[in-house]
């Protein structure tokens, strides 16, 4: 049907903390925090809005997401969220938040800003990461100081708008991330298409996992196809080409003393390669997957967009004689055949667990 | 013409991705829709209390609009008293200039389109701010186009309806917002109902309206309706955002896909009057060129050198002919696109 209107999904009624919930409240409506347990515990129960008192007992420690005032010993929410305990420790687990970049997360950005010596990258996470110029590999994989024919030739490597996929080398004392790109898993990507999601911090969304960066073998003729998932939340999704942006396949097993073999004077061209309608298709439809995961409030992480893409597949030969009258709109994967496809690969996934 | 609401910052190889994928045949967008089918939207009506007709709509990428009608009587000023009314300060600011024109001619037909109000409201933008003047001028338009809305408003000959209609961007401007406001206009517009009048429509009276508001009648009556002789199968107008790539041509398009458009056009549609037509055909009430976004998004692009399958450069010059009678054409005809969009809101309320 190319054309709906759904009307909104009622709201979920909202627990409030009152007496009937196991965390009961006192005559001031704050939560009784009862016994401390020794492990990390997350409330699923009631969910605490900014400013909103805590407890006021004074045994227990501020963590994560509240404060204090000097005056009174209560602890207060700064984010919406869930309330998590670790022995006396209370943070709050946000709802939705923007990516704080950790050492040795792999993210996708996009630079937003040239400046003579480094690159200003938006990664989604409250300020914008640095990317200085000698944190690159140069064209050909020459090793040498950075001089100021580079600092002229800045915007040949990435200019404004170019999608990059990094690593966070260090962190600034405000948070701030600076990356580096000296791999050959890492560098300017081409040949796909981009999707921000929402990163690491709370809902759904692309999940710290030991495999980020991974080859689809895709069907329908489509070959292979990369998945990069950001930690922050940004998603690239492109035809795979050689062995460089994939771990463990070629790229990471060249020594550094062989580096100009497989840099190539090709790694910050913004050309396209040629690229069949077929694979066009199925990065679309891995696009349409990862939106579906994240309507439908899951993680998303290597399996799950598997056993999505997986569900796609497999859903398509049944579903679109009854109701799309076939074509390419059987394909798109929003709405409700979206909620379908995120039902089977949870199921899919709880089966393969047992 | 207008301002695009945000450059797009797209890299010049997602650019060239994204160009080469629609221009293909078939073409594949980015989330595999087909070119004419429109991501699911969410809707409610009659969700504002106070006001006659309200609704609210939220397209796939998170805009979200909200639009209020209100109406209230107000006296019918005859051509020589028509100063005075301006200068009790009835005026609105965002009153269009030419509405005033057309006051003394269109006065025979039963009405003036100085009765209808719009404005637009986008969080973060003046009310004067050239975006916001333009969209509610071209939903102003639209609706007081086929000259017989105005007509609905009359309650007798010294008394009328004066109907507001306020329309609010909750989100930011993400996409070119037109649409989106013109199908919320709609929709608030088929939910509104005015007071039923239970005396007062003779000539010198002065009107008494039914405070029972479930006697209340539609503004726009359904054209199944028995209630009232004058049910007809006028509709408000739609405005859709159509765009063309190479010979391909996509509707609700995302950000990404407007960002590499050959052509952006918005066409203004409504049902057409039954006795002009009987073919089913939608009758074309306007359609207004829009800068595309590639234009300035070509930046990027710049860089490399143009290629076959290489990087992208925005393509310079018009559109041709045979393009905009198709993306005309995909609109109004019989089964088309904007009988489906017209057919599916009718359908919600």
């Amino acid at each position: 049907m190319p054309f709906t209107i759904s009307v909104p999904a009622p709201s979920i009624p909202i627990i409030h903390n009152g007496p009937s919930d196991s965390d009961s409240a006192d005559s001031e409506g704050d939560i009784d925090m009862g016994r401390p347990s020794k492990r990390a515990k997350l409330s699923t129960k009631s969910i605490v809005t900014p400013g909103e008192t805590v407890t006021d007992d004074p045994q227990w420690m501020r963590g994560h997401g509240t404060y204090t005032s000097p005056l009174t010993s209560a602890i207060v929410s700064s984010v919406s969220g869930t309330l998590q305990k670790t022995n006396k420790l209370l943070s709050i687990n946000p709802l939705r938040a923007r990516y704080t970049p950790e050492i040795g997360d792999l993210v996708v950005g996009r630079i937003v800003e040239v400046q003579t010596k480094r690159w200003k990258v938006d990664l989604s996470a409250p300020l914008l990461a640095h990317l200085p110029l000698s944190a690159i590999n140069l064209p050909g994989g020459i090793l040498r100081k950075r001089t100021t024919t580079d600092e002229l030739a800045i915007r040949s490597f990435f200019s404004e708008g170019d999608l990059l996929v990094a690593e966070v080398q260090s962190l600034y004392q405000d948070g701030a991330a600076s990356l580096h790109t000296r791999s050959l898993k890492y560098g300017k990507l081409r040949n796909g298409v981009f999707l921000a999601v929402s990163g690491t911090g709370g809902g759904a969304g692309v999940v710290r996992a030991r495999r980020q960066v991974w080859t689809v073998h895709t069907g329908n003729g489509g070959g292979e196809v990369d998945v990069v998932l950001g930690v922050n939340g940004y998603i690239w999704i492109c035809k795979h080409s050689g062995g460089e942006l994939v771990e463990g396949k070629g790229g990471a097993q060249v020594s550094i003393t062989r580096i100009e073999d497989a840099v190539g004077e090709s790694m910050y061209s913004n050309r396209n390669d040629k690229i069949g309608s077929a694979t066009r298709r199925e990065i679309a439809r891995l696009a349409g997957v990862v939106r579906a995961l994240v309507e439908g409030g899951v993680r998303v992480d290597e399996e799950m967009v598997m056993r999505g893409y997986e569900a796609s597949l497999g859903g398509e030969d049944m579903e679109d004689d009854d109701e799309d009258g076939g074509g390419e709109s059987a394909e798109y994967l929003g709405g409700e055949k979206g909620k379908r496809i995120v039902e089977r690969a949870l199921a899919a996934v709880h089966a393969a667990r047992g | 013409m207008p301002p695009t609401p945000l450059p797009t910052l797209l890299s010049s190889s997602e650019l060239s991705y994204l160009h080469t994928s629609l221009s293909l045949s078939p073409p594949i967008r980015p989330d595999a829709r087909s070119p004419t089918s429109f991501r699911p939207l969410v809707a409610e009506t009659d969700l504002l209390p106070t006001a006659n007709g309200s609704a609210r709509l939220c397209f796939a990428d998170g805009t979200e609009a909200i639009v209020g009608v209100k109406a209230e009587v107000e006296r019918t000023g005859v051509v020589g008293k028509k100063v005075d009314l301006r200068d009790s300060g009835v005026e609105e600011d965002i009153e269009m200039g030419d509405g005033d024109d057309k006051t003394v001619g269109s006065g025979k037909v039963g009405g003036e389109d100085r009765w209808l109000e719009v404005t637009v409201d986008i969080p973060g933008q003046r009310d004067d701010d050239a975006m916001v003047v333009f969209l509610g001028q071209m939903i102003f338009e639209g609706l007081v186009a086929d000259g017989e809305f105005r007509g609905r408003l009359v309650v007798n000959e010294r008394w009328h309806w004066r109907v507001f209609v306020d329309i609010l961007l909750l989100s930011a401007p993400l996409t070119y917002p037109l649409p989106l406001l013109s199908l919320t206009t709609h929709l608030a517009l088929l939910s509104t109902h005015l007071p039923a009048p239970v005396a007062g429509l003779g000539k010198d009276d002065d009107p008494l309206f039914n405070d029972d508001w479930d006697a209340a009648f539609p503004l726009y009556p359904s054209a199944y309706s028995k209630s009232r002789a004058k049910a007809s199968i006028a509709r408000p107008p739609i405005t859709l955002l159509v765009i063309s790539v190479g010979d391909n041509i996509f509707f609700d398009p995302s950000h990404a896909e407007l960002a590499v458009a050959d052509a952006v056009i918005a066409v203004t549609i409504a049902s057409s009057t039954s006795e002009n037509r009987n073919d089913g055909e939608l009758s074309l009430l306007a359609i207004r060129t829009i800068d595309p976004p590639s234009r300035l998004s070509s930046l990027a692009a710049e860089v490399g050198q143009a290629g076959e399958d290489g990087a992208w450069k925005p393509k310079k010059g018009g559109m041709s002919r045979s393009v905009l009678r198709k993306m005309v054409g995909m609109c109004v005809e019989k089964g088309g696109v904007g009988q489906e969009v017209l057919g599916g809101l009718e359908g919600f309320t």
